[in-house]
């Protein structure tokens, strides 16, 4: 048995396909173990060597890593809820129930997706915290401060226009209130300071752009849907690869 | 479990094929976590399976069998994907899916036949196959008339389809042994 194991693993190794993708022995000695994380595209973001004392968790208490950990559950179970959901005003409602209520692993789906997006807010805040309690926003890293206060409002987005999806309720008058805010823009606002002087209306002014109407409506639906599923998690992508990439660049202080 | 004596080393009760405390340890972890992981991989392929559908029902009502006249009625197609044939003796119903690659044929009542549009396979008013790559005469639903209201029920899914035969004229299924329960209403 084991020998026929042995076997057929040789074989495997052996092939093109195999060697093609992992450039490298098996990391049990330096040189490999270097080159493991070196010559791998999802490693490579990670040092090549990790200190002993970078193993405490109690410097940084891993929150950045957990608020990635957050997006990609978050990613893949929204992919999964895409599979059910139709951003119509008509059936929106009702996909949802049949996610929580008929669907194989919906509610599980649903609720991982709901309280997933709840934690990845709370750990931004307390990744926000540590590092302002750590000074690590300080020179040379203001760069990937000022990165990191993108991400947080690009979550805030993402949560609000996630928020208005179930088409509930509480949905439609959270994002009515939303709007409503956003009225208030100065300059491009109708309700905000200069909005009316420079010609602002309820029908060409900031809110209407976000909203695609002016009401919360079928054309505000599927905007949110568009920008929750394909056009915010694109761009916040973009910034973590460079948040990420920042981190190596900057190197790190204290036990890391 | 029998007693250890004092000052012996416990070790040595220990076969080498009992399972040491690590091992069992191991085996619980990993068949927790392997089990677990399991557990999430068949919920999530299960939920690839839709519980309910959205789509048209495939036993319906078409009204009285007197609402159909001779020949082909060609009202039904967009809504039920099906035609209603009347001839002497009664009715069946034809499914409108070409037996080609499954595009919907369209009726030329002044050829008396149905001629489809994707490869243009053609069937006659029997669904008999005269011309085309079709390889079987079109389907026809179950149909059954029913008790209370006397309306004609039909079962999209229930069809009939005989081995043809490969005749001058095309591929071919005498009409005699079509025209039984529960694909004919006599009426």
């Amino acid at each position: 048995m084991t020998r026929w194991l042995e076997k057929l693993q040789a074989q495997i190794v052996g092939t093109q396909v195999w060697r093609s993708i992992f450039r490298h022995g098996y990391p049990d000695t330096d040189v490999n173990r270097a080159l493991a994380v070196f010559s791998n595209v999802i490693l490579h973001l990670h040092p090549i060597r990790v200190k002993r004392g970078a193993l405490k968790i109690r410097y940084t208490w891993c929150l950045g890593g957990l608020t990635f950990f957050m997006f990609i559950l978050l990613t893949i179970t929204g992919v999964f809820l895409m599979f059910y959901y139709v951003p119509d005003t008509r059936r929106a409602y009702n996909d949802i129930k049949d996610l929580q209520y008929v669907v194989y692993f919906g509610n599980l789906m649903r609720d991982m997706h709901r309280w997933a997006a709840h934690a990845m807010v709370f750990l931004v805040w307390l990744h926000m915290t540590r590092v302002f309690l750590t000074g690590s926003y300080k020179p040379p890293r203001e760069f990937n401060w000022a990165v990191g206060v993108i991400l947080l409002v690009l979550t805030l987005i993402l949560s609000w226009t996630g928020y208005l999806l179930p088409w509930d309720q509480l949905a439609l008058w959270a994002i009515t209130v939303g709007a409503k805010m956003a009225e208030a823009t100065p300059v491009v606002g109708v309700a905000g300071p200069f909005g009316i002087q420079l010609g602002m209306r309820p029908d060409n002014d900031i809110r209407f752009m976000l909203l695609g109407g002016t009401v919360v409506g079928q054309s505000a639906l599927l905007r949110f849907y568009v920008l929750h599923c394909v056009g915010l998690p694109l761009i916040a992508a973009f910034f973590m690869a460079v948040h990420f990439w920042r981190i190596r660049k900057d190197g790190f202080s204290g036990p890391l | 479990m029998k007693a250890i004596p004092a000052g012996s080393d416990p070790a040595q009760h220990l076969k080498d094929q009992d399972l040491s405390r690590r091992k069992f340890f191991a085996l619980v972890g990993w068949g927790g976590f392997l089990a677990s992981m399991g557990g999430a991989a068949f919920g999530t392929f299960r939920f690839m399976f839709p519980e309910v559908l959205y789509e048209p029902p495939t036993i319906f009502k078409i009204g009285k069998p007197a609402d159909y006249g001779m020949g082909v009625t060609d009202t039904l197609k967009k809504e039920r994907q099906i035609w209603v044939v009347r001839n002497e003796k009664g009715l069946y119903v034809l499914v409108a899916i070409c037996r080609h690659l499954g595009c919907t044929p369209n009726w030329f009542q002044d050829q008396a036949r149905f001629r489809c549009p994707c490869h243009g396979s053609i069937y006659d008013i029997y669904g008999n196959v005269r011309g085309g790559p079709a390889p079987r005469t079109l389907w026809r639903a179950a149909v059954s008339l029913d008790p209370i209201d006397g309306q004609v029920v039909v079962n999209f899914i229930q069809r009939q389809d005989p081995d043809p035969q490969s005749t001058v004229e095309g591929l071919t299924v005498p009409e005699e042994g079509r025209e039984v329960e529960p694909f004919f209403v006599k009426a």
